[in-house]
């Protein structure tokens, strides 16, 4: 977490999945290479890389966009979502690799500037050749530079969370331009329409996933229809329909709450972590922490701080247990304020 | 969403729990599988590399007689010396300067109509053929000047085949012979432009309706290099209308480059 900046907190996890990811690159660019050298002996050698490390960008792109909503959909592969840094820095890496060869191969050594022609293309004409496809190319490559650079969680820190997050959901804007690189690059010369039609299979995946998962989180921002006592308290439902050391999570007045039951304690925090917006109320107490899902960043219960040295800090939210309910008071505690928990069984030792 | 029983990971901690690991070796074993896949079809779904080719850190001596319009080729007798019919007395090496150049004008000045030999690497495309020159090579030639045969050469005006419209795709022709391969359409359209304006001849390539697959060298009505005339019209579909003659291996198209339109397709 924030206490010390590491550049990487390896451990047997993540080797594990660092392993896999240097693996799977390299088998799919030496399988393209061989491919072609087998298929297309007359190919050229920087053409032949520049498809491989081209080709193997795009496909770890889509991955990466389908972590994020498969998570919602699936618990089980949030491992995959915690390893995800580094997959976006490889991801860089490999467009980094694609396009130096195309600056080298296709604009180096001629009677222009290759850093004009890089983004002119060959000038704009009125077909669908004279796209200057390479623009788009370089501009999704400076927002991938940037999220690359910015990806630990010291730039987390120091940028803040809103404009981190902000710049980090340029990954978009990134994807859409590299749709269009592709269409009114490659595509305009490689015309087998196997091309188009992963590159739309693609595209109706990455939207399918994204729509399925909003749509979830769409539910469950639909405010709690409990009932609200004369104090403004919530009836936020059974407590005992709360697993131990789990939350139920309930939208108040707009914002999601996550009530935590543990310990025959009752506690309410918001359900954002200040990570990276993780829903807490999907974690776990884990040594007498809520342990958010996503990257393991822990608060404790009762004020929503961190524990020290660490100094993420999520508001609290007043908490009552009455006749086996929980209620909640939908006005949020600044953020790391104590609040004493309710007790389950009602009555019992504090 | 239920979670998968109890479980819960953690990823500072050192060892995932048991179920989601196995679950997790097998998705990542689907994931690089699944590319792997992808990456046999993206592979073998090329339909654009031709055949052609470039000796690239191999270089090999040539002599011939140096012909400077419309652009810089050498005749080089073929062996024996008389041809078979129907078969040129003389192959034709267009030359270029290493990078996206041409030969320069004052090199190509100097030496035309004379006998000479250099050393450079060759670029071939089926039976066409180009030597990228190492420039300070350029020599007269040393041994028995070379006749350039009684075949019809560039200078002249080669057999004529009538006038005619052709629709292709103009290419530099020293990517598109094998420098690159592929070195043509959208994605080698910047190269193909910067190419020819430094003097790189432009060609035409056409394909038949019936897979087929010729190219033609680009010139002015007069027989004039017109590179700089069809730059703004490199990798599009178009359309050219112009008298087309044949020079050795080469067919070449002698049409004002005013008269190029584009069309919408590159097929006739």
């Amino acid at each position: 977490m924030s206490g010390n900046y590491v550049a990487v907190q390896w451990n047997r996890q993540k080797r594990f999945y660092d392993g896999a990811l240097v693996l799977g690159v390299t088998l799919y660019l030496f399988l393209f290479e061989v491919l072609n050298k087998v298929f297309f002996p007359l190919v050229t050698d920087e053409i032949l890389l520049m498809r491989a490390f081209g080709t193997a960008a795009l496909i770890l792109l889509h991955v990466i966009l389908c972590i994020g909503p498969l998570c919602r959909l699936h618990r089980g592969l949030l491992p995959l979502l915690y390893n995800r840094r580094h997959a976006g820095v490889t991801l860089f890496v490999l467009a980094l690799a694609h396009a130096v060869l195309v600056v080298l191969t296709y604009h180096v050594g001629g009677d222009a500037n290759p850093f004009v022609t890089i983004l002119t293309g060959g000038g704009w004409a009125p077909s669908m050749v004279g796209v200057p496809f390479q623009a788009l190319g370089f501009t999704a490559l400076v927002i991938l530079f940037l999220m690359a650079a910015t990806s630990h969680d010291f730039w987390l820190a120091n940028l803040t969370a809103p404009v981190w997050k902000a710049l980090h959901m340029l990954v978009y804007v990134a994807y859409g331009l590299l749709v269009l690189h592709v269409s009114f690059g490659v595509l305009q010369a490689e015309v087998n329409p196997i091309y188009a039609g992963l590159l739309a299979m693609g595209g109706v995946v990455v939207v399918g996933l994204h729509w399925r998962a909003g749509r979830g989180e769409v539910a469950a921002d639909r405010p709690a229809a409990g009932t609200v006592d004369a104090e403004g308290y919530v009836d936020a439902g059974p407590v005992a329909d709360i697993l131990e050391g789990r939350a139920r999570v309930v939208c108040l007045t707009g914002e999601r709450v996550a009530i935590f039951r543990y310990e025959g304690k009752v506690s309410a925090i918001s359900n954002v972590c200040q990570h990276q917006n993780g829903p807490l109320g999907e974690g776990k107490i884990v040594y007498g922490c809520v342990t958010c899902p996503w990257h393991g960043y822990q608060y404790q219960p009762e004020s929503g701080a961190a524990p020290p040295p660490f100094v993420e800090r999520v508001p609290t939210f007043n908490v009552r247990v009455r006749g086996g309910r929980v209620w909640v008071h939908p006005r949020p505690n600044p953020p790391g304020t104590v609040v004493e928990p309710a007790r389950w069984p009602e009555g019992g030792k504090p | 969403m239920k979670p998968p029983g109890d479980e819960f990971y953690i990823g500072w901690q050192d060892r995932a729990p048991a179920s989601t690991g196995r679950r997790l070796r097998w998705v990542v074993a689907g994931l690089i599988g699944s590319a792997l896949v992808l990456g046999a079809i993206l592979s073998l779904g090329q339909r654009t590399i031709g055949p052609g080719g470039f000796e690239f850190g191999r270089l090999r001596s040539f002599s011939g007689v140096f012909v400077s319009r419309p652009y810089p080729h050498l005749l080089v007798p073929r062996p024996g010396g008389v041809a078979a019919p129907g078969v040129e007395t003389n192959s034709t090496y267009y030359l270029v300067a290493p990078w996206k150049f041409g030969l320069p004008e004052a090199l190509a000045k100097k030496w035309d109509g004379h006998a000479v030999q250099l050393q450079g690497t060759l670029i071939y495309r089926r039976s066409q053929t180009m030597v990228e020159v190492v420039l300070d090579s350029l020599r007269a030639a040393t041994n028995a000047a070379p006749a350039a045969g009684t075949g019809p050469d560039f200078a002249g005006a080669g057999f004529a085949l009538g006038r005619h419209t052709l629709v292709g795709e103009i290419v530099d022709s020293k990517c598109f012979l094998g420098v690159m391969n592929p070195g043509q359409l959208a994605p080698h359209r910047a190269c193909a432009i910067r190419c020819i304006s430094g003097g790189v001849p432009p060609v035409l390539v056409v394909r038949s309706a019936e897979g087929g697959v010729f190219y033609v060298l680009l010139v002015s009505a007069q027989g004039e290099p017109v590179n700089q005339a069809v730059l703004a019209y490199v990798a599009e579909p178009v359309a050219i209308t112009g008298e087309l003659s044949r020079h050795g291996e080469w067919l070449e198209l002698r049409a004002d480059p005013a008269t190029i339109r584009r069309v919408s397709a590159a097929q006739p």
